[in-house]
Protein backbone atom coordinates (compact mmCIF):
# COMPACT_ATOMS: atom_id res chain seq x y z
CA UNK A 1 0.00 0.00 0.00
CA UNK A 2 2.50 2.39 1.04
CA UNK A 3 5.90 1.10 -0.66
CA UNK A 4 9.34 1.99 -0.35
CA UNK A 5 11.90 0.92 -3.31
CA UNK A 6 15.51 1.40 -2.20
CA UNK A 7 15.31 4.78 -0.63
CA UNK A 8 18.15 6.26 0.43
CA UNK A 9 18.59 10.06 1.57
CA UNK A 10 22.09 11.86 2.59
CA UNK A 11 23.28 15.18 3.42
CA UNK A 12 26.17 17.02 3.02
CA UNK A 13 28.37 18.39 6.10
CA UNK A 14 30.82 21.06 5.79
CA UNK A 15 34.06 19.90 7.74
CA UNK A 16 36.43 22.08 9.74
CA UNK A 17 38.69 21.88 6.41
CA UNK A 18 35.55 23.30 4.32
CA UNK A 19 35.56 20.29 2.10
CA UNK A 20 32.03 18.96 1.48
CA UNK A 21 31.44 15.19 3.07
CA UNK A 22 28.36 13.80 1.98
CA UNK A 23 27.00 11.97 4.99
CA UNK A 24 24.32 8.47 4.80
CA UNK A 25 21.39 9.06 6.77
CA UNK A 26 19.09 6.42 4.95
CA UNK A 27 20.84 3.58 2.97
CA UNK A 28 18.53 1.84 0.42
CA UNK A 29 15.84 0.99 2.77
CA UNK A 30 12.93 -1.09 0.98
CA UNK A 31 9.59 -1.70 2.58
CA UNK A 32 6.25 -2.83 1.68
CA UNK A 33 3.53 -0.88 4.49
CA UNK A 34 0.29 -3.16 3.93
CA UNK A 35 -3.20 -1.35 4.41
CA UNK A 36 -4.51 -1.48 7.85
CA UNK A 37 -1.63 -2.59 10.06
CA UNK A 38 0.33 -1.04 12.76
CA UNK A 39 3.81 -0.66 12.68
CA UNK A 40 6.38 0.59 15.01
CA UNK A 41 10.00 1.59 13.90
CA UNK A 42 12.61 1.62 16.32
CA UNK A 43 16.07 1.66 16.38
CA UNK A 44 18.98 3.30 18.40
CA UNK A 45 19.39 6.83 18.86
CA UNK A 46 20.59 8.45 15.22
CA UNK A 47 19.79 5.91 13.24
CA UNK A 48 17.26 7.34 10.83
CA UNK A 49 13.93 6.86 11.76
CA UNK A 50 12.64 10.11 12.24
CA UNK A 51 14.45 10.91 8.63
CA UNK A 52 12.92 8.09 7.29
CA UNK A 53 9.10 8.95 8.20
CA UNK A 54 10.12 12.05 7.46
CA UNK A 55 10.84 10.99 3.66
CA UNK A 56 7.52 9.21 3.46
CA UNK A 57 5.54 12.56 4.72
CA UNK A 58 8.02 14.55 2.26
CA UNK A 59 9.18 17.12 4.77
CA UNK A 60 12.95 15.04 3.92
CA UNK A 61 13.32 14.41 -0.01
CA UNK A 62 14.69 11.09 -0.79
CA UNK A 63 17.54 11.65 -2.46
CA UNK A 64 17.19 8.73 -4.42
CA UNK A 65 14.70 5.53 -4.99
CA UNK A 66 10.76 5.41 -4.79
CA UNK A 67 7.73 6.08 -2.91
CA UNK A 68 4.64 4.92 -4.15
CA UNK A 69 1.14 5.23 -2.01
CA UNK A 70 -1.25 3.36 -3.61
CA UNK A 71 1.02 2.51 -6.49
CA UNK A 72 1.13 6.16 -7.44
CA UNK A 73 4.40 7.80 -7.21
CA UNK A 74 4.57 10.12 -4.50
CA UNK A 75 8.47 10.65 -4.65
CA UNK A 76 8.24 13.83 -6.22
CA UNK A 77 5.04 14.96 -4.68
CA UNK A 78 5.54 17.74 -2.04
CA UNK A 79 4.14 17.93 2.07
CA UNK A 80 0.90 19.61 0.24
CA UNK A 81 -0.19 16.83 -2.11
CA UNK A 82 0.76 13.95 0.07
CA UNK A 83 -1.36 15.25 2.65
CA UNK A 84 -4.10 15.40 0.06
CA UNK A 85 -3.26 11.92 -0.88
CA UNK A 86 -3.65 10.77 2.87
CA UNK A 87 -0.63 10.71 4.49
CA UNK A 88 -0.84 12.69 7.97
CA UNK A 89 1.91 13.12 10.28
CA UNK A 90 2.61 14.05 14.07
CA UNK A 91 5.84 15.41 15.13
CA UNK A 92 8.00 14.46 17.33
CA UNK A 93 8.29 18.39 18.80
CA UNK A 94 5.46 20.19 17.85
CA UNK A 95 5.23 23.75 16.26
CA UNK A 96 3.75 26.46 19.15
CA UNK A 97 2.39 29.15 17.02
CA UNK A 98 1.48 32.67 18.49
CA UNK A 99 -2.45 33.96 18.52
CA UNK A 100 -3.15 30.64 16.95
CA UNK A 101 -5.72 28.43 18.92
CA UNK A 102 -6.06 24.57 19.44
CA UNK A 103 -9.27 25.13 17.27
CA UNK A 104 -7.99 26.93 14.26
CA UNK A 105 -5.35 23.72 13.82
CA UNK A 106 -8.31 21.29 14.50
CA UNK A 107 -9.99 23.44 11.74
CA UNK A 108 -7.91 23.49 9.05
CA UNK A 109 -6.62 19.90 10.00
CA UNK A 110 -10.49 18.73 9.73
CA UNK A 111 -11.71 20.81 6.69
CA UNK A 112 -14.79 21.86 9.50
CA UNK A 113 -15.25 25.10 11.85
CA UNK A 114 -18.52 23.11 12.49
CA UNK A 115 -18.50 23.24 16.15
CA UNK A 116 -19.97 19.74 16.59
CA UNK A 117 -18.13 18.41 14.05
CA UNK A 118 -15.12 19.40 16.38
CA UNK A 119 -16.21 18.33 19.51
CA UNK A 120 -16.82 15.02 17.80
CA UNK A 121 -13.24 15.02 16.83
CA UNK A 122 -12.27 15.41 20.59
CA UNK A 123 -14.61 13.10 21.52
CA UNK A 124 -13.17 10.45 19.49
CA UNK A 125 -9.60 11.43 20.72
CA UNK A 126 -10.43 11.42 24.02
CA UNK A 127 -10.09 15.44 25.32
CA UNK A 128 -12.31 15.85 27.43
CA UNK A 129 -12.47 19.34 28.74
CA UNK A 130 -13.86 21.45 25.79
CA UNK A 131 -12.16 24.90 27.00
CA UNK A 132 -9.52 23.18 25.81
CA UNK A 133 -10.40 24.05 22.18
CA UNK A 134 -9.79 27.65 22.30
CA UNK A 135 -6.32 27.39 24.06
CA UNK A 136 -3.81 28.57 22.46
CA UNK A 137 -1.20 26.44 20.72
CA UNK A 138 1.70 28.65 21.75
CA UNK A 139 4.80 27.98 24.29
CA UNK A 140 2.31 27.82 27.62
CA UNK A 141 0.79 24.33 26.64
CA UNK A 142 2.28 21.51 28.12
CA UNK A 143 4.45 19.16 26.73
CA UNK A 144 1.58 16.57 27.36
CA UNK A 145 -0.97 19.29 25.97
CA UNK A 146 0.61 19.76 22.86
CA UNK A 147 1.54 16.05 21.89
CA UNK A 148 -2.52 15.83 22.41
CA UNK A 149 -2.90 18.77 20.10
CA UNK A 150 -0.56 16.91 17.48
CA UNK A 151 -2.42 13.70 17.66
CA UNK A 152 -5.78 14.99 17.63
CA UNK A 153 -5.14 17.52 14.53
CA UNK A 154 -3.39 14.41 13.20
CA UNK A 155 -6.32 12.06 13.60
CA UNK A 156 -8.91 14.77 11.93
CA UNK A 157 -7.20 14.23 8.73
CA UNK A 158 -8.90 10.54 8.49
CA UNK A 159 -5.64 9.61 7.08
CA UNK A 160 -4.70 6.72 5.27
CA UNK A 161 -1.43 6.44 6.92
CA UNK A 162 -0.81 8.08 9.84
CA UNK A 163 2.32 8.73 11.35
CA UNK A 164 3.62 9.30 14.88
CA UNK A 165 7.14 10.41 15.25
CA UNK A 166 7.67 9.65 19.49
CA UNK A 167 4.16 10.14 20.15
CA UNK A 168 4.86 9.32 23.78
CA UNK A 169 7.60 12.15 24.43
CA UNK A 170 6.36 13.90 27.43
CA UNK A 171 3.27 11.99 28.00
CA UNK A 172 2.72 10.53 31.39
CA UNK A 173 3.02 7.26 31.89
CA UNK A 174 -0.79 6.22 32.77
CA UNK A 175 -1.24 7.74 29.61
CA UNK A 176 0.09 5.47 27.24
CA UNK A 177 -2.18 2.83 27.52
CA UNK A 178 -5.23 4.94 26.57
CA UNK A 179 -2.88 6.37 24.11
CA UNK A 180 -2.13 2.81 22.17
CA UNK A 181 -5.81 1.42 22.84
CA UNK A 182 -6.53 5.10 20.64
CA UNK A 183 -4.27 4.31 18.08
CA UNK A 184 -5.52 0.79 17.59
CA UNK A 185 -8.72 1.53 17.65
CA UNK A 186 -8.20 4.21 14.63
CA UNK A 187 -6.31 1.73 12.98
CA UNK A 188 -9.45 -0.86 12.87
CA UNK A 189 -12.30 1.51 12.69
CA UNK A 190 -10.72 2.79 9.82
CA UNK A 191 -8.35 1.09 8.21
CA UNK A 192 -5.58 3.11 9.00
CA UNK A 193 -2.01 2.16 8.37
CA UNK A 194 -0.26 3.14 11.24
CA UNK A 195 3.30 3.74 11.80
CA UNK A 196 4.81 4.71 15.25
CA UNK A 197 8.63 5.56 15.68
CA UNK A 198 8.74 4.82 18.99
CA UNK A 199 11.62 3.20 22.01
CA UNK A 200 8.44 2.39 24.28
CA UNK A 201 8.31 -0.75 24.61
CA UNK A 202 4.53 -1.04 25.21
CA UNK A 203 4.30 0.92 21.29
CA UNK A 204 6.48 -2.25 20.43
CA UNK A 205 4.37 -4.63 21.75
CA UNK A 206 0.96 -3.45 20.34
CA UNK A 207 2.73 -2.76 16.55
CA UNK A 208 1.36 -5.66 14.29
CA UNK A 209 4.98 -5.80 12.98
CA UNK A 210 8.54 -3.65 14.21
CA UNK A 211 11.03 -2.43 11.88
CA UNK A 212 14.44 -1.92 13.66
CA UNK A 213 16.77 0.97 11.57
CA UNK A 214 19.79 0.64 12.91
CA UNK A 215 22.69 3.01 10.57
CA UNK A 216 20.58 3.55 8.26
CA UNK A 217 19.30 -0.07 7.17
CA UNK A 218 16.58 -2.34 8.37
CA UNK A 219 18.29 -4.63 10.88
CA UNK A 220 14.96 -6.55 11.69
CA UNK A 221 11.22 -6.72 10.40
CA UNK A 222 9.22 -9.00 12.22
CA UNK A 223 7.17 -9.37 15.63
CA UNK A 224 8.07 -8.03 18.60
CA UNK A 225 9.25 -11.84 19.82
CA UNK A 226 11.65 -12.31 17.43
CA UNK A 227 13.15 -8.50 17.96
CA UNK A 228 13.96 -9.54 21.20
CA UNK A 229 17.50 -10.76 20.92
CA UNK A 230 18.34 -8.48 18.45
CA UNK A 231 17.19 -5.36 20.68
CA UNK A 232 18.80 -6.90 23.77
CA UNK A 233 21.76 -6.67 21.71
CA UNK A 234 21.59 -3.01 20.78
CA UNK A 235 21.27 -2.56 24.30
CA UNK A 236 24.53 -3.50 25.16
CA UNK A 237 27.29 -0.68 25.67
CA UNK A 238 27.78 0.88 22.37
CA UNK A 239 30.14 3.18 24.47
CA UNK A 240 33.53 2.08 23.06
CA UNK A 241 32.78 1.48 19.43
CA UNK A 242 31.09 4.65 19.40
CA UNK A 243 33.43 6.50 21.04
CA UNK A 244 36.32 4.90 20.98
CA UNK A 245 36.39 4.41 25.10
CA UNK A 246 39.15 2.09 27.44
CA UNK A 247 37.95 -1.63 27.08
CA UNK A 248 38.01 -2.17 30.46
CA UNK A 249 35.64 1.01 31.67
CA UNK A 250 33.61 -1.96 32.85
CA UNK A 251 30.18 -0.81 31.32
CA UNK A 252 27.69 -3.61 32.10
CA UNK A 253 24.42 -1.79 31.02
CA UNK B 1 -25.07 60.74 4.13
CA UNK B 2 -22.97 58.02 3.85
CA UNK B 3 -21.74 57.76 0.30
CA UNK B 4 -20.47 54.39 -0.67
CA UNK B 5 -16.49 55.06 -0.42
CA UNK B 6 -17.35 56.18 3.21
CA UNK B 7 -19.54 53.39 3.77
CA UNK B 8 -16.31 51.54 2.63
CA UNK B 9 -13.88 53.11 5.02
CA UNK B 10 -16.29 53.12 7.70
CA UNK B 11 -16.71 49.28 7.53
CA UNK B 12 -13.13 49.34 7.56
CA UNK B 13 -12.50 51.05 10.59
CA UNK B 14 -15.17 50.74 12.66
CA UNK B 15 -17.28 47.66 11.32
CA UNK B 16 -20.06 50.14 10.68
CA UNK B 17 -22.20 49.27 7.67
CA UNK B 18 -24.29 52.31 8.43
CA UNK B 19 -24.75 55.29 11.19
CA UNK B 20 -24.38 53.52 14.77
CA UNK B 21 -26.77 53.52 17.54
CA UNK B 22 -26.05 55.25 20.77
CA UNK B 23 -23.49 57.94 20.60
CA UNK B 24 -21.37 58.42 18.23
CA UNK B 25 -19.19 61.35 16.34
CA UNK B 26 -18.26 60.27 12.66
CA UNK B 27 -15.57 63.20 11.23
CA UNK B 28 -14.85 63.67 7.81
CA UNK B 29 -12.10 65.41 5.84
CA UNK B 30 -11.89 67.28 9.16
CA UNK B 31 -15.89 68.34 9.42
CA UNK B 32 -18.17 67.13 11.55
CA UNK B 33 -20.49 64.82 9.60
CA UNK B 34 -23.00 63.32 12.30
CA UNK B 35 -22.79 63.07 16.07
CA UNK B 36 -25.17 61.88 18.77
CA UNK B 37 -25.35 61.60 22.45
CA UNK B 38 -27.08 59.07 24.87
CA UNK B 39 -28.11 59.89 28.16
CA UNK B 40 -25.10 59.23 29.59
CA UNK B 41 -22.11 59.62 27.43
CA UNK B 42 -21.85 63.70 26.13
CA UNK B 43 -20.13 64.05 22.74
CA UNK B 44 -18.91 67.75 22.74
CA UNK B 45 -16.62 70.36 20.53
CA UNK B 46 -13.57 71.24 22.61
CA UNK B 47 -13.50 75.23 23.53
CA UNK B 48 -10.56 75.65 21.05
CA UNK B 49 -12.74 73.60 18.27
CA UNK B 50 -9.91 71.35 17.47
CA UNK B 51 -11.51 68.08 18.95
CA UNK B 52 -14.21 66.42 20.74
CA UNK B 53 -14.73 65.82 24.33
CA UNK B 54 -16.55 62.68 25.07
CA UNK B 55 -18.02 62.52 28.97
CA UNK B 56 -18.89 59.78 30.31
CA UNK B 57 -21.58 59.82 33.20
CA UNK B 58 -20.15 57.76 36.86
CA UNK B 59 -21.49 54.76 36.48
CA UNK B 60 -22.25 54.01 32.96
CA UNK B 61 -22.18 50.70 31.97
CA UNK B 62 -22.47 48.28 28.89
CA UNK B 63 -22.40 51.22 26.42
CA UNK B 64 -20.21 52.41 23.71
CA UNK B 65 -19.60 55.32 21.72
CA UNK B 66 -17.98 55.55 17.89
CA UNK B 67 -15.63 58.05 17.08
CA UNK B 68 -14.54 57.47 13.20
CA UNK B 69 -12.50 59.41 10.80
CA UNK B 70 -12.61 59.02 7.21
CA UNK B 71 -10.24 61.14 5.28
CA UNK B 72 -10.88 61.45 1.02
CA UNK B 73 -10.02 64.93 0.30
CA UNK B 74 -6.55 64.82 -1.73
CA UNK B 75 -4.09 66.47 -0.47
CA UNK B 76 -5.68 66.97 3.38
CA UNK B 77 -3.61 66.57 6.49
CA UNK B 78 -6.46 66.56 9.28
CA UNK B 79 -5.06 66.95 13.21
CA UNK B 80 -7.70 66.20 16.00
CA UNK B 81 -7.27 66.46 20.00
CA UNK B 82 -9.69 64.58 21.42
CA UNK B 83 -10.21 63.80 24.87
CA UNK B 84 -12.28 61.24 27.18
CA UNK B 85 -13.96 61.80 30.31
CA UNK B 86 -14.53 58.21 31.85
CA UNK B 87 -16.42 58.43 35.32
CA UNK B 88 -15.97 56.25 38.37
CA UNK B 89 -17.54 52.70 38.09
CA UNK B 90 -18.28 52.96 34.47
CA UNK B 91 -17.70 50.40 31.80
CA UNK B 92 -17.51 51.73 28.26
CA UNK B 93 -16.73 50.63 24.75
CA UNK B 94 -14.56 53.74 22.44
CA UNK B 95 -14.45 52.89 19.11
CA UNK B 96 -11.99 54.93 17.10
CA UNK B 97 -10.11 54.72 13.87
CA UNK B 98 -9.70 56.09 10.40
CA UNK B 99 -9.79 55.52 7.02
CA UNK B 100 -7.78 57.36 4.63
CA UNK B 101 -8.54 56.52 0.62
CA UNK B 102 -6.23 58.36 -1.39
CA UNK B 103 -7.03 58.40 -4.57
CA UNK B 104 -4.18 61.28 -6.34
CA UNK B 105 -0.64 61.98 -6.01
CA UNK B 106 -1.64 64.20 -3.24
CA UNK B 107 -0.67 63.01 0.04
CA UNK B 108 -3.78 62.97 2.79
CA UNK B 109 -2.59 62.41 6.30
CA UNK B 110 -4.96 62.43 9.75
CA UNK B 111 -3.29 62.65 13.36
CA UNK B 112 -5.72 61.88 16.11
CA UNK B 113 -4.18 62.55 19.72
CA UNK B 114 -6.38 60.92 22.12
CA UNK B 115 -6.15 61.68 26.09
CA UNK B 116 -8.06 59.58 28.75
CA UNK B 117 -9.00 60.37 31.79
CA UNK B 118 -10.09 57.04 33.19
CA UNK B 119 -11.91 57.42 36.85
CA UNK B 120 -11.53 54.86 40.00
CA UNK B 121 -13.02 51.37 39.39
CA UNK B 122 -13.85 52.66 35.52
CA UNK B 123 -13.03 49.98 32.78
CA UNK B 124 -12.63 50.95 29.07
CA UNK B 125 -12.11 49.13 26.23
CA UNK B 126 -10.37 50.84 23.52
CA UNK B 127 -10.47 49.75 20.02
CA UNK B 128 -8.42 51.77 17.18
CA UNK B 129 -7.98 50.37 13.61
CA UNK B 130 -6.18 51.94 11.03
CA UNK B 131 -6.50 51.93 7.43
CA UNK B 132 -5.98 53.42 4.49
CA UNK B 133 -6.57 52.33 0.76
CA UNK B 134 -6.93 53.98 -2.72
CA UNK B 135 -4.79 53.16 -5.80
CA UNK B 136 -3.04 56.94 -5.60
CA UNK B 137 0.26 57.78 -5.46
CA UNK B 138 -0.14 60.03 -2.47
CA UNK B 139 1.85 59.02 0.92
CA UNK B 140 -1.12 58.23 3.39
CA UNK B 141 -0.10 58.90 6.85
CA UNK B 142 -1.21 58.07 9.90
CA UNK B 143 -0.28 59.26 13.47
CA UNK B 144 -1.84 58.20 16.57
CA UNK B 145 -1.29 59.32 20.12
CA UNK B 146 -2.82 58.27 22.59
CA UNK B 147 -2.18 59.30 26.22
CA UNK B 148 -3.97 57.04 29.30
CA UNK B 149 -4.25 58.23 32.79
CA UNK B 150 -5.69 55.54 35.11
CA UNK B 151 -6.63 56.23 38.42
CA UNK B 152 -7.08 53.80 41.32
CA UNK B 153 -8.69 50.64 40.50
CA UNK B 154 -9.67 51.43 36.79
CA UNK B 155 -8.88 49.12 33.82
CA UNK B 156 -8.53 49.94 30.55
CA UNK B 157 -8.15 47.67 27.63
CA UNK B 158 -6.67 48.56 24.11
CA UNK B 159 -6.37 47.18 20.64
CA UNK B 160 -4.48 49.20 18.45
CA UNK B 161 -4.21 48.07 14.68
CA UNK B 162 -3.07 49.17 11.26
CA UNK B 163 -3.21 46.56 8.99
CA UNK B 164 -2.10 47.91 5.97
CA UNK B 165 -2.11 50.47 3.38
CA UNK B 166 -0.47 53.40 5.93
CA UNK B 167 2.70 54.77 4.27
CA UNK B 168 3.63 56.63 7.05
CA UNK B 169 2.57 56.00 11.10
CA UNK B 170 4.65 57.57 14.13
CA UNK B 171 2.79 55.91 16.61
CA UNK B 172 2.78 57.28 20.47
CA UNK B 173 1.11 55.58 23.33
CA UNK B 174 1.53 56.43 27.16
CA UNK B 175 0.01 55.54 29.99
CA UNK B 176 0.22 56.16 34.16
CA UNK B 177 -1.43 53.68 35.85
CA UNK B 178 -2.77 54.37 39.57
CA UNK B 179 -2.83 52.14 42.45
CA UNK B 180 -4.42 48.63 41.34
CA UNK B 181 -5.37 49.29 37.82
CA UNK B 182 -4.50 47.77 35.09
CA UNK B 183 -3.72 48.14 31.66
CA UNK B 184 -3.56 45.89 28.59
CA UNK B 185 -2.33 46.72 25.53
CA UNK B 186 -2.47 45.12 21.74
CA UNK B 187 -0.69 46.53 18.62
CA UNK B 188 -0.90 44.65 15.56
CA UNK B 189 1.16 46.61 12.82
CA UNK B 190 1.69 44.97 9.27
CA UNK B 191 3.78 46.96 6.69
CA UNK B 192 4.62 46.33 3.36
CA UNK B 193 6.28 47.76 0.39
CA UNK B 194 8.44 51.10 1.58
CA UNK B 195 6.01 51.60 4.25
CA UNK B 196 7.60 53.11 7.64
CA UNK B 197 6.25 52.30 11.37
CA UNK B 198 7.50 53.78 14.04
CA UNK B 199 5.80 52.82 17.45
CA UNK B 200 7.05 54.60 20.61
CA UNK B 201 5.51 53.39 24.27
CA UNK B 202 5.79 54.53 27.84
CA UNK B 203 4.06 53.37 30.75
CA UNK B 204 4.85 54.46 34.01
CA UNK B 205 3.48 52.45 37.04
CA UNK B 206 2.75 55.02 39.59
CA UNK B 207 0.45 53.35 41.97
CA UNK B 208 0.87 50.24 44.00
CA UNK B 209 -0.20 46.55 42.68
CA UNK B 210 -0.95 48.37 39.66
CA UNK B 211 -0.70 45.65 36.38
CA UNK B 212 0.45 46.31 32.85
CA UNK B 213 0.89 44.07 29.96
CA UNK B 214 1.92 45.11 26.41
CA UNK B 215 1.81 42.99 23.75
CA UNK B 216 3.06 43.93 20.35
CA UNK B 217 2.85 42.05 16.98
CA UNK B 218 4.47 42.83 14.01
CA UNK B 219 4.63 41.80 10.51
CA UNK B 220 7.12 43.25 8.00
CA UNK B 221 6.62 42.64 4.28
CA UNK B 222 8.23 44.20 1.70
CA UNK B 223 11.36 46.60 1.81
CA UNK B 224 9.21 47.89 4.67
CA UNK B 225 10.15 49.02 7.96
CA UNK B 226 8.80 48.66 11.28
CA UNK B 227 10.44 50.06 14.96
CA UNK B 228 9.50 49.33 18.17
CA UNK B 229 10.40 50.77 21.24
CA UNK B 230 8.52 50.41 24.90
CA UNK B 231 9.53 51.09 28.43
CA UNK B 232 7.93 50.34 31.52
CA UNK B 233 8.89 52.43 34.42
CA UNK B 234 7.88 51.40 37.79
CA UNK B 235 7.31 53.65 40.84
CA UNK B 236 5.37 51.58 42.91
CA UNK B 237 5.41 47.67 44.22
CA UNK B 238 3.76 46.45 40.13
CA UNK B 239 3.42 43.99 37.96
CA UNK B 240 4.78 45.11 34.16
CA UNK B 241 5.44 42.65 30.99
CA UNK B 242 5.84 43.64 27.17
CA UNK B 243 6.22 41.20 24.74
CA UNK B 244 6.91 41.92 21.36
CA UNK B 245 7.04 39.87 18.63
CA UNK B 246 8.22 40.28 14.65
CA UNK B 247 7.67 38.33 11.36
CA UNK B 248 9.92 39.32 8.75
CA UNK B 249 8.98 38.51 5.08
CA UNK B 250 10.92 39.46 1.97
CA UNK B 251 13.61 42.43 2.73
CA UNK B 252 11.51 43.50 6.09
CA UNK B 253 13.29 45.55 8.51
CA UNK B 254 12.90 45.70 11.90
CA UNK B 255 14.47 47.18 15.25
CA UNK B 256 12.92 45.91 18.56
CA UNK B 257 14.02 47.36 21.51
CA UNK B 258 12.08 46.96 24.70
CA UNK B 259 12.90 49.07 28.32
CA UNK B 260 12.18 48.20 31.89
CA UNK B 261 12.79 50.72 34.39
CA UNK B 262 12.76 49.68 38.26
CA UNK B 263 12.61 52.93 40.49
CA UNK B 264 10.85 50.76 43.33
CA UNK B 265 12.63 47.29 45.21
CA UNK B 266 8.91 45.16 44.84
CA UNK B 267 8.96 45.91 40.78
CA UNK B 268 7.95 42.89 38.97
CA UNK B 269 9.01 43.56 35.17
CA UNK B 270 9.33 41.18 32.56
CA UNK B 271 10.01 41.49 29.07
CA UNK B 272 10.03 39.02 26.12
CA UNK B 273 11.33 39.56 22.12
CA UNK B 274 11.25 37.95 19.20
CA UNK B 275 12.14 38.81 15.35
CA UNK B 276 12.59 36.28 12.86
CA UNK B 277 11.09 34.63 9.51
CA UNK B 278 8.16 32.22 10.16
CA UNK B 279 9.02 29.15 11.94
CA UNK B 280 9.91 26.26 9.50
CA UNK B 281 8.69 23.64 11.65
CA UNK B 282 5.30 25.57 11.93
CA UNK B 283 5.47 25.65 8.05
CA UNK B 284 6.29 22.20 7.72
CA UNK B 285 3.09 21.46 10.43
CA UNK B 286 0.60 23.35 8.29
CA UNK B 287 1.64 22.31 4.82
CA UNK B 288 1.15 18.66 6.78
CA UNK B 289 -2.04 19.55 7.26
CA UNK B 290 -3.39 20.27 3.74
CA UNK B 291 -2.10 23.84 3.17
CA UNK B 292 0.12 25.01 0.15
CA UNK B 293 3.14 27.09 1.32
CA UNK B 294 1.50 30.44 0.15
CA UNK B 295 -1.24 29.41 2.04
CA UNK B 296 0.63 28.21 5.43
CA UNK B 297 2.57 31.75 5.68
CA UNK B 298 -0.93 33.46 4.83
CA UNK B 299 -2.38 31.67 7.85
CA UNK B 300 0.36 31.94 10.23
CA UNK B 301 0.70 35.87 9.86
CA UNK B 302 -3.47 35.72 9.89
CA UNK B 303 -3.17 34.00 13.29
CA UNK B 304 -0.15 36.17 14.71
CA UNK B 305 -2.61 39.39 13.96
CA UNK B 306 -5.64 38.17 15.09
Amino acid sequence: MLELKDINFAVTDTEESKSTVARTIIDGISFNFERGKFYAVTGPNGSGKTTLAKLIMGINQATSGQILLDGEDITEQSITDRAHGGIAYSFQNPARFKGITFRDLLAIASGTEDERKLVGILTRVGICPLDFLDKPVDGKLSGGEIKKVELATTIARNPKVAIYDEPDTGIDLWTIDPMINLLKKEQEKYNTTTIVVSHNKAFLEAADALLLIKEGKIAYTGDFKGAEPVLKDLAACGFVEIFGGDNNAQCFR
Amino acid sequence: MLNALDKKLLKAVADLEEIPMGAYNIRKNGKLLGRNISPNIIVDTNKEGTGIVVTVKPGTVNESVHIPVIVSQAGLYDVVYNKFVVGEDSDVTIIAGCGIHCGSSESSGHEGIHEFLVGKGAGVKYVEKHVAMGDGKGTRALNPTTRVFLEDDAHVEMELTQLGGVDEANRINEATLGARSSLLVTERVMTDHRQVAVSKNEIVMAGQDSRANFVSRSVIKGNSRQDFFATIEANAKCFGHIECDAIIMDNGVNETIPALRARHPDAELTHEASIGKIANDQLMKIMSLGLTYDEAVNWIVQGFLK
